[in-house]
């Protein structure tokens, strides 16, 4: 590896802890930066905390502290769940969204919301429907003879299909619920409670840790499956760890932040377009730099206008124009 | 290490092979010939294990392969097919480090010591030089060399190569025989490879095993079972066999 490509890449693992120090100064609420690094560290050195303002602890650890940590984790999570699909399907252009997996995860976090209500878990029936449409895509791609056309147009539909679903959930909301409800789906880092990031954080971190801990292992896995076989890989249980993992941290990450889509098609390509497709780099890289896409992207829905905007506009507009520029780039190899 | 086939049968679609008794000896080049569709491809992948052929009809000395845990085989056999395709552009080093695969758990990564197997893997094949360059800038001869390579880095025993020289010019297609007989002389891997070209496969294979509609019609030295008749049965076109440097050689 080249001086320049390393330098960049310690730039990349830094960017997270430049990000979040550059955020949690952002916010409506003035504090000046001495009072911020005070209250950071007064958990750690009690003598800190004389002469602090009560306002500031109770802003950075109740407002941005959890704030800027879910948007840390949702963009890692979705980053490396995103460049593990696009190594496993063998294609750079597949994410959970284009999957359907954000959709399935979607309808069954709404459907607990309306029907269980808001204190039951939401990320039990947002996992089993995430599963359900990852089945459904691979059950309906298979059938078909070009494997990674047919694999993008069945998370089209399956797609739509639990966006109907979602429809008709929303159909039977109360309009207070349909309220949350509307925001959340659009991508919101504000609407989680306590109780939500409890669940969802341990699940994303083990998801996130497990998929990088199997960074290597992408590579083989994104050989074809009879190279990949004969070469000693147990494909049907390995293609199952990767799927599971994936589809858990969409689904934990979509339970609390709703659908953010085109992170995990984005960042990834990012990372290969700087550092090259070796998996052993793109897949923390992607972790990293995911991590601080988010957080830039919410401190642009918070800060844009007076009132919050769901970030999952932005990483839309930011993510689509983005795809189409790929899509256009790579039409030879895969149309 | 030498591979034996005991009744094996396998169909799918409406194709069916059925191959009685056939062994391939260590050591050895054995080149399985015949016309397309006769099942070459279909009978290594069976012995790969790549398509699921049936328990107890194949054996690398008496285990039977289709019962062995995927790395162990891995260990034993490597696959090298006719070409690879895939999304991601990797480095040489990168891709012939993936022949590791079976000797590295799942959690992990390539230790110093993987990479010192594959680089030795690419200097026995003359690529030491190419080890950062990406896979799609090399020509199709150099992509075989670097599939061969990957198959090294295996450590196996045996080694199956799967049309190896189709698309290949002469010069490039002699070079890859000549490698594979290295192979078999020095490194005493058991070979087998499908190969189109009869001549080449009369030069370079210590055993021939000619196949039609997915049977074995004849097996054994190419000296003893190369007959006019023997190729007319298989092809089903009249070939000339003439004598031409203590060689046989094919004219059609």
């Amino acid at each position: 590896m080249s001086n320049r490509r390393r330098a960049l890449c310690i730039f990349i693992y830094v960017l997270p802890l430049l990000v979040f120090l550059f955020s949690l100064y952002l916010g409506p609420f003035h504090i000046p930066l001495r009072g911020l690094f005070k209250t950071l560290l007064s958990p750690l050195f009690p003598s800190f905390k004389q002469g602090l303002s009560e306002g500031y602890i109770s802003i950075v650890f109740g407002v941005r502290l959890p704030r800027l940590l879910l948007a840390m984790m949702v963009g890692a999570a979705l980053s490396v769940s995103g460049a593990s699909l696009q190594a496993l399907f063998k294609n750079p252009l597949v994410n959970e969204y284009i999957l359907g997996i954000s959709s399935g995860a979607a309808f069954g976090a709404a459907l607990s919301i309306v029907f269980l209500g808001q204190h039951f878990p939401r990320q039990i029936s947002a996992f089993a429907f995430a599963v359900a449409a990852v089945l459904a895509v691979l059950a309906v791609a298979k059938k078909s003879d070009s494997p990674i056309v047919s694999l993008l147009l069945t998370g089209v539909i399956v797609s739509a299909f639990f966006s109907a679903l979602l429809a008709l959930a929303e159909f039977f909301a109360s309009p207070y619920a349909l309220q949350g409800l509307f925001s959340w789906l659009m991508g919101d880092l504000s609407m989680a409670g306590g109780s939500e990031l409890a669940i969802s954080f341990p699940l994303m971190g083990i998801g996130i840790v497990g998929l990088i801990l199997l960074r290597w292992r992408m590579n083989v896995l994104s050989m074809s499956d009879e190279e990949a076989r004969s070469m000693g890989v147990n494909i049907g249980k390995e293609k199952f760890l990767v799927i599971f993992l994936t589809t858990l941290i969409t689904s934990a990450a979509t339970a609390v932040a709703g659908i953010i889509g085109w992170v995990g098609l984005i960042i990834p390509h990012l990372i290969r377009m700087m550092v090259g497709v070796d998996n052993r780099r793109v897949i923390p890289l992607s972790a990293a730099l995911g991590a601080s896409y988010l957080l830039l992207a919410d401190d642009l829905a918070r800060s844009l206008a007076s009132f919050e905007v769901p970030v999952g506009i932005f990483t839309s507009i930011i993510g689509i124009p983005f795809f189409i520029f790929l899509l256009r780039k790579s039409r030879k190899i895969w149309l | 290490m030498s591979v034996r086939i005991k009744d094996l049968t396998f169909s799918y679609r409406n194709f069916s092979l059925h191959v009685q008794n056939l062994q391939f000896e260590g050591a050895k080049i054995t080149a399985i010939v015949g016309p397309n569709g006769a099942g070459k491809t279909t009978l290594l992948k069976c012995i790969c294990a790549i398509l699921p052929a049936p328990k107890g009809s194949l054996f690398i000395d008496g285990r039977d392969i289709i019962a062995m845990p995927e790395e162990e085989r891995a260990k034993l056999m490597a696959y090298v097919p006719q070409e690879h395709t895939a999304a991601f552009n990797y480095t040489i080093q990168d891709f012939v480090l993936m022949g590791r695969a079976a000797y590295i758990s799942l959690f992990s990564t390539p230790s110093s010591a993987d990479v010192r197997i594959a680089h030795e893997a690419l200097e026995y094949v003359g690529l030491r030089h190419y080890a950062s360059r990406p896979y799609f800038q090399l020509s199709s001869g150099e992509r075989r060399l670097v599939l061969i390579a990957r198959a090294l880095a295996q450590k196996s025993d045996i080694l199956i190569l799967d049309e190896p020289t189709s698309f290949l010019d002469p010069k490039h297609e002699t070079e890859l025989l000549e490698l594979a007989k290295k192979l078999a002389i020095e490194k005493k891997k058991t070979i087998l490879v499908t190969l189109h070209n009869l001549d080449m496969a009369v030069k370079y294979s210590d055993a021939m095993v000619f196949m039609k509609k997915g049977g074995v019609v004849a097996q054994g030295k190419p000296d003893d079972i190369l007959t006019e008749t023997l190729l007319e049965n298989v092809y089903e076109i009249k070939m000339a066999i003439i004598r031409y440097d203590g060689r046989k050689l094919i004219v059609k």
